[in-house]
């Protein structure tokens, strides 16, 4: 029988965010390798209680569940720990059956050290290990916003026409083709019922460009958004000031 | 001085009430002024991720609820002290809910903050931090987790003074008195 892989796709932006982007080029590696993928986006999962139980009933039939979720002050937002409570009530009502099962996990921080998610990653393994599912590793992804608007496949052929020497192949081409790599690299892993070795994830510890050069794009970037909003002028008020 | 304390317990959890009530004696002990804010008894929708707080009604959430009350009550006290269950290592559901609505207390520009990218302040004055956390009984794994949480966390909100406990259900009452003392007794004074 094929092996089946339930899907959470955990920010509320949806198909706008780097969690869907990212979660679902990994579903797609899945399917190509013959996993039967059950997606649940668990902004919408989570108002209807038909589809909650939808979604026990496929982890309970899965063997890897693939959690992908943004990062929001250091860890999951509400409603990623909320469907983790709600699993874990699952689990000890009987709902969900032990056996062996793999958890891997995505965790999109907009910082662009990779490291802002080590606290979020070390959260999953927790919840894999009260609820004896098997940890297999998380992928710690700076600067994630990137991978919102140019899933990676779209984004490396997009660099690809670029000259050697241009400098956006060190600070997109590489750390994307890395990431690429890497996701590869786990998909085969897990289908053959693997963790993933702590080298292949490590390989995704490094920050590619300066800071600064970070700093100066993303501001950029919030400039130009409050000027289509003509808000530029009330970016730095102090509402609740004292 | 002011305080406030945002509970994060669920709805059954019939310990953390007893450790709000003695959190909320000493910092009055203390003369800190404030109350408590039961989140789950609150209507607070789900932050959307829309950074709309930022850029479109700077340092105000787009939602009209009481997650816009909890952020102000925030960054208007001098102490503010969040109790949780402490979940897989992290924070309650309930108390997460209520502090992803918050960061519109921040600027959304970057900065370089002790080596890394931060966000700007938005305010002159952020609160020193407390945070609570209780376990059913120790664990080491979910307390250096939650720990290093906090830490983080300061990272981001700026509080000049912060601690951070653990608390266990079967600890006795001179046991959670002293530890609540030894936390506030740190915002209260020098740094850990």
């Amino acid at each position: 029988m094929n092996k089946q892989l339930t899907f959470l796709m955990c920010s509320p932006r949806g198909e706008k965010s780097a969690s869907h982007s990212i979660g679902f080029y990994l579903t797609s590696l899945f399917e190509e390798k013959g996993i039967s993928v059950n997606s649940f986006s668990v902004y919408q999962t989570l108002k209807i209680q038909e589809e909650i139980e939808e979604m026990i009933i496929s982890i309970n039939e899965s063997d890897i569940i693939l959690i992908s979720s943004p990062l929001y002050i250091d860890q999951a937002p509400y409603m990623t720990i909320k469907t983790m409570n709600i699993i874990t009530d699952s689990f000890q009502q009987g709902k969900i059956s032990k056996k062996e099962r793999h958890l891997f996990a995505i965790s999109n921080a907009g910082y662009l050290e990779y490291y802002h998610n080590n606290i979020a990653l070390k959260i999953y393994e927790q919840f894999a290990k009260e609820n004896e599912i098997i940890w297999a590793g998380g992928l710690p992804i700076g600067a994630a916003g990137t991978h919102a608007q140019y899933p990676i496949p779209e984004f490396l052929k997009m660099l690809e026409p670029l000259p050697k020497e241009d400098p956006r192949h060190e600070i997109y081409t590489k750390p994307t083709k890395l990431l690429d790599s890497v996701i590869r690299t786990s998909v085969d892993h897990l289908c053959k019922g693997e963790i993933v070795p702590k080298e292949e994830l490590q390989k995704l510890e490094f920050v590619p460009m300066p800071l600064e050069a970070y700093i100066e794009g993303g501001n950029n970037g919030w400039l130009e958004a409050a000027e289509k909003l003509g808000t530029t002028d009330k970016l730095r008020d102090k509402p609740y000031e004292r | 001085m002011s305080y406030v304390i945002l509970n994060g317990m669920y709805k059954d959890d019939s310990f953390i009430p007893r450790v709000n009530k003695m959190v909320s004696e000493e910092l009055q002990r203390s003369n800190y002024a404030g109350d408590t804010v039961i989140l789950h008894d609150k209507e607070i929708k789900p932050c959307l991720g829309c950074f709309k707080c930022w850029v479109q009604t700077p340092g105000i959430c787009i939602i009209d609820d009481y997650g816009r009350e909890v952020a102000k009550r925030m960054i208007q006290s001098d102490v503010l002290v969040y109790i949780t269950p402490i979940n897989y290592g992290g924070y309650s559901a309930e108390l997460k809910k209520a502090l992803d609505r918050s960061i519109g207390l921040l600027s959304p520009f970057f900065r370089v903050h002790e080596k890394e990218i931060h966000h700007e302040t938005r305010y002159n004055e952020y609160p020193n931090l407390v945070v609570i956390g209780t376990l059913e009984k120790p664990n080491a794994e979910q307390e250096e987790i939650f720990t290093s949480l906090v830490k983080r966390n300061v990272l981001n909100l700026f509080s000049e003074k912060y601690s951070s406990q653990v608390i266990y259900n079967d600890d006795d009452n001179t046991t959670i008195t002293k530890k609540i003392e030894r936390s506030l007794a740190i915002v209260g004074e020098g740094n850990e």
